[in-house]
């Protein structure tokens, strides 16, 4: 709302300033220094251009890169292990000061850890950077050139060159480089629905016909596109001057929530690092009140944070995302901010354009009504024949009349095209018209040849019609044919018969009832309906050399013969009604927004879907009941058609109402400003609302709404800028499959989520129990590096490729309050459940390992103070023998690798288990998603690479292996797996149960 | 101990959970459930029990006060079937640990160890050793500063006694004793004459009232280590002069007969050969800090110049003695 004053305080400042309209083509020309002939010179422009800059939107200012650095740096897990450097070094600089033997292994972690910390850091800084430029080059893909005078001559210019005072030629076809003040003009008509959201082309003269800039026609704006004509004008605003300008300035006010991921992820961040912490200092208090030096418990505590914290998963959910935003792109989907792919998912409510998303954008003859029948059209893209019946002689008359009484004409060299993707010139119906008897009849530039135009009046706002006269092209008829098309009742009204079957009879009223009748059918399925009459002209009194004066009219306009009607509509695309049923089995509510006339609005509506066959609205109802719609109970009406002026006058509280009430929902003749207010209404109403646009005026909106989808084709550069996601092909059903790909990321993020929190126990485990049962040390933190974003990274990435384990688009929106990405159920079955079990399998194989070295598990027990003794080099094992602190220190190295191998090991079943939630592996497919495969090969191929390519690297703290280790986990791998088959098994089987409710993540 | 904190934490969470979701029940029939389930399970069923809420007329109607006993009950019903739930899986898991030890141990032979590849060649120790890291501090004149070390060699010796080495026999010096065929494997008597006066048995003190203090040094029990050539042990000092080393027996030398060394369950009484080594600190070099280092020389394959294991086949330590 707030927004909305802004504008208007921008319009009436506007107002007061400008005056351009207002001079005359001298007074202009005196003002900028030009002139209209000869245009700026070259030395004169360069020296605007440095005073103004170049004639372009500034982007929205960007935040530092240097801060956009700092950000990752300290984002997420990273403050924590920020901490854990710095308690390393702290420790460091303690022993270091006091002599210890070997103080350097704790300056070496906080090395690691800060490294870690830089390198994710850089990596994710990396990936925004990346994701970043996509839509920066997207914006400089087509430089835009302008037609300028300058030094007396013609030049193609960038429009970016362009300056106050030159003088620009604009054909049909072209963006309007900058607000241009028209001085000559032919024809011209503007499109200016990027700026006001009429839809409607306005004409352009060089009149000066309004006091306000805004409404007068004498000008010109920036970003809108020229239709047809020519024009010629006067540049008087650049850049951010425009009026475009400040409109999308202000759109950067508009304030930009968090995505619903974003608010996943930190919420998951709060949880881990709640439990790193808590589990933190709860043992380090436990160490301290154990009497361990209070230098060791903060070793532990290090420990203990980097066991906890998930290193890798940030940049593994953040390589998810991108591989889903690649794959959205294949798919039409452009998704600027990579946290969008998710928000799509999470869409419950889609407001959407009409013209051009819904529709095909582009006039197509949906109906026609001759011999007292209605036959309906193939409206689909790609026609190429025309399935009605037509064998009558009516249909052949009506056939010529649409072929010859029509000035549109295609491109020439498009004969290999098909005819639906011709480039026409000529306007929408006449377009439509002509394509339409392309397509029937075959060529039709050629039957014009064969019959040639002798006279022709245009179409104009008062006949509202349009006449012309032919020769035949039968060769034994001379008479002359005069063809008309119109307005259907002024059609009717010059007639005093109709065609039947071919056959001439009077018009009586029971005729002109069944037109009626017709008439009111086709406008009320919202379609554009013209009618057609033509007159063979009496060959005695219409010789071959009979003058035909348009202006005078020496010929009849009255007493014709009615052939038919054909109404046209912008038929929906094929694809949306199938992808208006998925969002509704989606739980998806879609809400149409358009400019265009309600009963249009809704006729598109239906046909698509978006109102269903069976619902009504409360006028439907009244009508229905044959009641007043004041009487109709308004809850009993599932659908709405709520026009402009009624959004107007409704309250916050009316809108919610409406918003809630109905189902089916359908705003007409609204403006982009009210899309904004139905907008925040819908998220009022707690939806996460993903809104469609192309105008510079949908920017607003754009923003506002959780996810802002702009129109890659039709779509202006303020509306691409403002929004998440560029749709590529205009296309609503790319919208759904968008959706589609954002729950199932949302899904596979649950997973990969799980995956890598599973494995935290195994590596926080042997802490608490090395602190508690006073152990050797069972694995290092070192290893857990090495686990965390070595061996686990690529298999959590191998998870976002996996497939949908059920219809994804059957279930409801998830909720954004109730349904977190990290649940209680799915931290508390990785944690207890698969990550206990690990830790079990983990032990065993540590266990093994050192008995079979000679130390017994029950002589490991409260060694830990000696075994880590460096004055102690005579430690005594089970079987009598005495080992040297450094072969102490070896053994310990193999327990860490054999500790870090059965982890591998068993993540392996994890990563096999995490594949379903609900389904079975098996009905899965275990070998579907290639890429698992590939991660459990790279895992363990790294595993074998660390403990035997660098088991003689110290520093690294791995050792060689005997192969047999390797087994030791396996059963365990094995039980994870069948214990998690049976619990989905269970859950599959007693749904809603308490299993069910506890198991289910 | 680690597994009953897990317990705890599941079960407050869980109880937590109980509480709320009560209150959820309602919120979970108006609002969708997350996932569409078929609509032979949408239904959510109230919990069986006379004062489950009743959904009538699109609103729950309360019924009045026995439902907050109940409700309690139930809530504590619930989280003990958590409680449990984790009492049999931890149970599970704890059994299913305990086996596979079980298992693991059943492989293992309780006389030598399977593997000894981590201890290849043996380290050196000495005794007495002191608390600070191998550092021998002590006034010749107070013999409250060496009663530590004279105590621990003393009780290091006890095991050397003759008494205690009755059914210990002599063993041909110079020759490696095997008896690998015998089903019990004898020990051989080390005489703590040979010690000579490091013995403890002429001076009690081990030379340290007289500034000549005793130094054992030993070789680690590794099973089925056979040194090879004749093995000895030599100290030095990078501080010439400052002091006289003697070695009993006379050239440190260890005897062959003490190996192979079979474990601690079939050599029960085996006692390993010692080395004492008697510093005779020159009057003029009291208060110097001396660094001894001692080494096993003489067998190919013990090993004593390891970079990373310091303590690998030798040995240092200091000494200070003030007067």
């Amino acid at each position: 709302i707030q927004l909305l004053e802004v504008t208007q305080h921008v319009e009436t400042h506007k107002h007061i300033k400008s005056d351009d309209h207002k001079l005359s083509t001298e007074e202009l020309e005196e003002k900028y220094g030009t002139s209209i002939s000869k245009g700026l010179s070259s030395a004169r422009a360069a020296e605007i251009l440095a005073r103004d800059g170049p004639n372009s939107l500034t982007p929205p200012k960007a935040t530092p890169e240097i801060v956009k650095f700092l950000k990752q740096m300290v984002g997420g897990f990273s403050i924590l292990l920020w901490i854990g450097a710095a308690f390393s070094w702290i420790s460091f600089g303690i022993q270091f000061a006091q002599g210890a033997e070997s103080p350097f292994d704790n300056l070496y972690l906080g090395v690691v850890l800060a490294l870690v910390v830089i390198l994710t850091g850089i990596f994710a800084y990396y990936q925004e950077a990346k994701s970043t430029n996509i839509m920066a080059s997207f914006s400089k893909m087509i430089p835009q050139q302008a037609l300028v005078i300058r030094d007396a001559e013609k030049k193609e210019l960038p429009a970016d060159q362009l300056v106050v005072g030159d003088i620009v030629e604009i054909k049909g076809g072209d963006r309007i480089p900058a607000d241009i003040r028209l001085i000559f003009t032919q024809g011209c008509k503007v499109d200016n629905s990027s700026l006001t959201g009429e839809s409607e082309p306005q004409s352009r003269s060089c009149d000066f016909t309004h006091e306000n800039p805004l409404e007068t026609r004498n000008i010109a704006f920036y970003s809108t596109t020229c239709v047809e004509g020519t024009a010629t004008g006067i540049v008087i605003n650049t850049g951010d001057r425009t009026i475009i300008g400040r409109i999308a300035s202000l759109a950067s006010g508009v304030g930009n929530g968090k995505t619903p991921i974003a608010i996943e992820i930190e919420h998951f961040v709060y949880l881990v690092a709640g439990v790193a912490i808590s589990i933190g200092v709860l043992f380090f208090i436990i160490s301290v009140s154990m009497r361990y030096k209070i230098l060791d418990s903060i070793i532990f505590l290090i420990g203990i944070i980097v066991a906890n914290v998930p290193e890798g998963l940030l940049a593994t959910v953040t390589v998810s995302l991108s591989l889903t935003a690649k794959r959205m792109a294949k798919k039409n989907c452009l998704v600027k901010n990579l946290e969008a792919v998710e928000t799509l998912g999470s869409t419950s409510i889609i407001c959407s354009d009409k013209t051009g998303t819904l529709t095909q954008n582009r006039m197509t003859v949906a109906h026609l009504w001759f011999d007292d029948q209605i036959y309906s059209a193939d409206t689909s893209e790609d026609q190429t024949t025309q399935p009605f019946d037509q064998s009558s002689q009516t249909w052949t008359a009506l056939s010529k009349i649409v072929t010859l009484c029509n000035r549109a004409e295609f491109r020439p060299g498009q004969e290999n095209l098909p005819v639906m993707k011709r480039v026409v010139v000529g306007d929408a119906s006449e377009t439509a018209l002509l394509k339409f008897a392309e397509v029937v009849l075959g060529d039709v530039m050629d039957i014009r040849a064969r019959n040639k135009k002798v006279a022709e009046i245009p179409f104009n706002s008062t006949n509202k019609f349009q006449l012309s006269i032919h020769e035949t092209d039968d060769r034994n008829d001379k008479r002359f044919l005069l063809v008309m098309k119109g307005a259907p009742e002024r059609i009717l009204e010059r007639c005093s018969t109709i065609m039947i079957n071919g056959k001439e009879e009077p018009l009586d009223s029971e005729k002109a009832e069944a037109f009626q009748t017709a008439y009111m059918e086709l406008g009320g399925m919202g379609e554009r309906v013209l009618g057609f009459c033509h007159l063979y002209l009496p060959e005695n009194e219409f010789p071959d050399t009979y003058p035909f004066d348009t202006d005078s009219m020496n010929f009849p306009t009255s007493n014709l013969c009615f052939v038919g009607l054909l109404s046209m509509i912008d038929p929906p695309r094929s694809t949306v009604p199938d992808a208006v049923s998925k969002c509704r089995s989606a739980g998806i509510k879609v809400i149409m927004v358009t400019g265009d006339h309600p009963i249009t609005a809704k006729a598109i509506a239906k046909s698509v879907g978006i109102i269903s066959a069976t619902s009504e609205t409360v006028e439907d109802m009244a009508k229905r009941l044959n009641v007043p719609v004041e009487r109709v109970d308004r809850r009993q009406a599932t659908a709405a058609v709520v026009n402009g002026m009624e959004l107007k006058d409704m309250s916050l509280q009316q809108l919610d109402e409406v918003l809630c009430n109905h189902s089916e929902i359908v705003f007409a003749r609204t403006s982009p400003q009210q899309k904004l207010i139905i907008v925040e209404g819908c998220q009022r109403q707690g939806a996460v609302v993903a809104v469609t646009g192309d105008g510079v005026n949908d920017s607003p909106a754009l923003k506002k709404a959780d996810i802002g989808i702009a129109m890659g084709i039709a779509g202006s550069d303020a509306a691409k800028n403002a929004a998440d996601m560029v749709l590529l092909d205009d296309n609503f059903a790319s919208i759904v499959t968008g959706v589609e790909e954002g729950r199932l990321i949302f899904d596979n993020l649950k997973k990969t989520i799980a995956y890598t929190l599973t494995k935290n126990i195994a590596e926080l485990c042997p802490f608490l129990i090395y602190i508690i049962a006073s152990i050797p040390m069972p694995i290092g933190t070192i290893t857990i590096l090495f686990i965390d974003l070595g061996t686990d990274i690529i298999p959590s990435v191998a998870l976002a490729y996996e497939k949908a384990e059920s219809d994804i688009m059957n279930r409801r929106p998830r909720n954004k309050s109730k349904d977190r990405l990290v649940n209680e159920q799915l931290a508390v079955y990785s944690y207890l459940h698969i990550g206990i079990m690990q830790s079990v399998g983990a032990f065993v194989t540590y266990f093994t390992v050192y008995a079979e070295q000679g130390f017994l598990p029950t002589t490991l027990l409260g060694v830990r103070v000696n075994w880590e003794s460096n004055a102690i080099n005579d430690f005594e094992d089970s079987y009598g023998q005495e080992w040297t602190k450094y072969q102490r220190t070896y053994l310990q190295w193999t327990g860490y690798t054999a500790f870090f191998v059965s982890i591998t090991i068993q993540q392996v079943a994890d990563l096999i288990i995490r594949k379903t939630r609900r389904n079975s592996i098996f009905q899965q497919g275990l070998f579907r998603n290639k890429v698992i495969w590939v991660g459990i090969f790279s895992q363990i191929g790294i595993a074998l690479i660390l403990t035997y390519g660098l088991g003689h690297v110290t520093a690294l703290n791995f050792t060689p292996l005997r192969f047999q280790y390797w087994f030791v986990a396996v059963p365990f791998a094995i039980l994870i797996w069948v214990y998690d088959e049976v619990r989905k098994l269970f859950i599959r089987r007693y749904p809603g149960s308490w299993w069910d409710k506890n198991m289910y993540y | 101990m680690e597994r009953a904190a897990f317990v705890l934490l599941a079960v407050s969470r869980r109880s937590e959970r109980g509480e709320k979701k009560h209150a959820n029940v309602r919120a979970a029939v108006l609002d969708s459930p997350q996932r569409v389930i078929p609509a032979r399970r949408r239904a959510i069923r109230p919990p069986r029990g006379s004062w489950a809420p009743t959904f009538e007329n699109g609103a729950f109607k309360r019924r009045p006060s026995p439902i907050k006993l109940v409700k309690a009950v139930f809530i504590f019903l619930l989280s003990g079937l958590i409680l449990l739930f984790y009492l049999v899986f931890y149970g599970f898991l704890a059994a299913l640990f305990t086996f596979t030890m079980w298992v693991m141990l059943q492989t293992l032979s309780s006389d030598i160890p399977k593997y000894r590849d981590r201890i290849a060649s043996p380290g050196l120790m000495i005794s007495p050793k002191p608390d600070t890291a191998l550092e021998f501090y002590f006034n010749k004149s107070d013999s409250q500063s060496y009663a530590e070390y004279v105590s621990t060699l003393r009780q290091f010796l006890e095991t050397y006694d003759d008494s205690k080495q009755a059914q210990n026999i002599d063993c041909t010096p110079g020759k490696v004793f095997d008896q690998n065929d015998e089903a019990v494997k004898k020990a051989c008597r080390f005489n703590l004459s040979e010690l000579g006066q490091c013995s403890g048995k002429e001076d009690k003190t081990f030379g340290y009232s007289r500034g000549t203090p005793c130094v054992l040094v030993k070789m680690n029990r590794i099973i089925g280590l056979k040194p090879e050539g004749e093995p000895y042990i030599e100290c030095s000092t990078k501080d010439e002069g400052t002091v006289q080393i003697i070695y009993f027996p006379p050239g440190g030398l260890i005897d062959l007969m003490y190996f192979p060394y079979y474990g601690k369950s079939l050599h029960a009484h085996y006692l390993q050969p010692l080395v004492a080594v008697q510093l005779a600190i020159n009057s003029n070099s009291t208060k110097e800090e001396i660094t001894i280092e001692c080494k096993i020389l003489g067998s190919p394959n013990l090993k004593n110049e390891d970079d990373r294991d310091k303590f690998l086949g030798r040995i240092a330590f200091k000494v200070q003695m003030t007067e």
